[in-house]
């Protein structure tokens, strides 16, 4: 049988692939193998946010029941966002679970995550370590979504101090990413973060 | 954005360079590819098969609609802008010519029928006094057969040419209720006179 999701996203392809979103850069979406079930999409960082001037690269998987059923995307990009895991890249936004309708497409889904990371909701958070610091220490979250943003996403933002710090950890035989998401969580104090590090 | 490739070309109207463009040819294409999109199902993104209307206007193939139905049970909106949708709310659309060829796929749900309401004023028209002898006779002898027939269709689900809420349907209720009326009034007057 023909199956109709291969056929909704072959027909998707050509209107994500025209529309102007993908001249300005926007999104895109590309397919990763022949059989249309598995898609890689990218998002830039919107603008007069921390995830500005990055890009984001999504995995997107096509279940049979498309579109009747959802997507099932998450970001392949380490980021940090409170409705996004900063260690497995799961979303938590409400389109792609009961909120989903079949008239929606991979456009509208790229979209959506876009403007998830323009509006946050701390609320309703996926990482609640990253939601918490959000709502108590809003500057100290934006530097260090504009950190990670420089360092996995290529974001324009290079912060020295933070640099230092992940040094540090790193001479005591601390992974990298591994001190990045130990210092981000303890708002890039060296002392707990160690603390943290070396207690478990 | 701009489109205009060329912006030394004189234009006519320049702030409509999307519809004065030099190329006809192009433009007719792009037309007809416009066109087609407005009768495209907003599920499966191909021309309707089978078309139905929701009450909010939104297009779909009656397959593809049905089977969001089914997926979504719990929760039936329109898969576009998510107004209160159900099957019994959907309007099929008629086009002259290829109705009757049927996709296989179909077979499993039929498409709602259409509803047909008859014109205003035919039904009430010889209501004058001299016929009320007539129009008593039959509505005592109709009414409890009315009452019994709509009584006992309320657990039928298989769509019949009169099922339940059908405007037919609706206006035998309102006649059974007029002639029991008339029936009173009639009795009233025998007893009185
Ligand atoms: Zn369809
Ligand atoms: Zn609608």
């Amino acid at each position: 049988m023909a199956n109709i999701a291969t056929q909704r996203i072959k027909r998707e392809f050509k209107e994500v692939i025209k529309s102007e979103e993908v001249a300005k850069c926007a999104i895109r979406v590309q397919l990763v193998d022949d059989n249309y079930t598995e898609l890689k999409g990218e998002i830039a960082g919107p603008p007069d946010t921390p995830y500005e001037g990055g890009n984001f690269v999504l995995e997107i998987k096509v279940p049979e029941t498309y579109p009747f059923n959802p997507p099932k995307v998450r970001f392949i990009t380490k980021i940090w966002h409170p409705n996004i895991s900063s260690v497995t890249g799961a979303i938590c936004l409400d389109i792609l679970k009961d909120q989903w309708a079949a008239a929606m497409t991979l456009r509208t889904v790229l979209l959506s995550l876009q403007a998830l990371l323009s509006s946050a909701e701390p609320d309703d958070p996926q990482d609640a370590v990253v939601a918490k610091q959000y709502k108590d220490k809003l500057d100290m979250f934006e530097k260090t979504a504009r950190h990670w943003t420089h360092v996995y996403a290529g974001g324009p933002c290079y912060n020295q101090e933070f640099a230092d710090k992940i040094k540090r950890l790193e001479d005591m035989g601390v992974e990298e990413n591994q001190a990045r998401v130990a210092l981000s969580s303890y708002n890039w104090d060296l002392e707990r973060a160690t603390e943290q590090l070396f207690s478990s | 954005m701009s489109t205009s490739a060329s912006p030394a070309e004189p234009s006519a109207s320049p702030p409509e360079p999307s519809t004065s463009g030099n190329s006809s040819q192009k433009e007719g294409a792009g037309e007809e590819a416009r066109d087609d999109r407005n009768f495209e199902c907003n599920i499966c993104l191909d021309t309707a098969k089978n078309a139905v209307v929701s009450m909010c206007g939104h297009l779909f193939c009656w397959p593809c609609l049905h089977q969001w139905l089914e997926t979504a049970s719990a929760r039936q909106v329109c898969p576009v802008c998510k107004a209160a949708i159900s099957r019994e709310k959907v309007v099929p659309l008629y086009g002259r010519g290829s109705s009757d060829q049927q996709d296989p796929r179909e077979n499993s749900a039929p498409r709602p029928s259409g509803q047909r309401t008859e014109p205003d004023g035919s039904l009430f028209n010889g209501f004058g006094l001299g016929d009320n002898s007539f129009h008593l006779s039959f509505g005592i002898g109709a009414f409890p057969f009315g009452f019994f027939t709509s009584t006992f269709n309320l657990g039928e689900t298989r769509p019949s040419p009169a099922a339940m809420g059908t405007p037919q349907h609706l206006e035998e209720q309102f006649l059974s209720k007029i002639f029991l009326w008339l029936a009173i009034i009639f009795i009233a007057w025998l007893l009185l006179a």
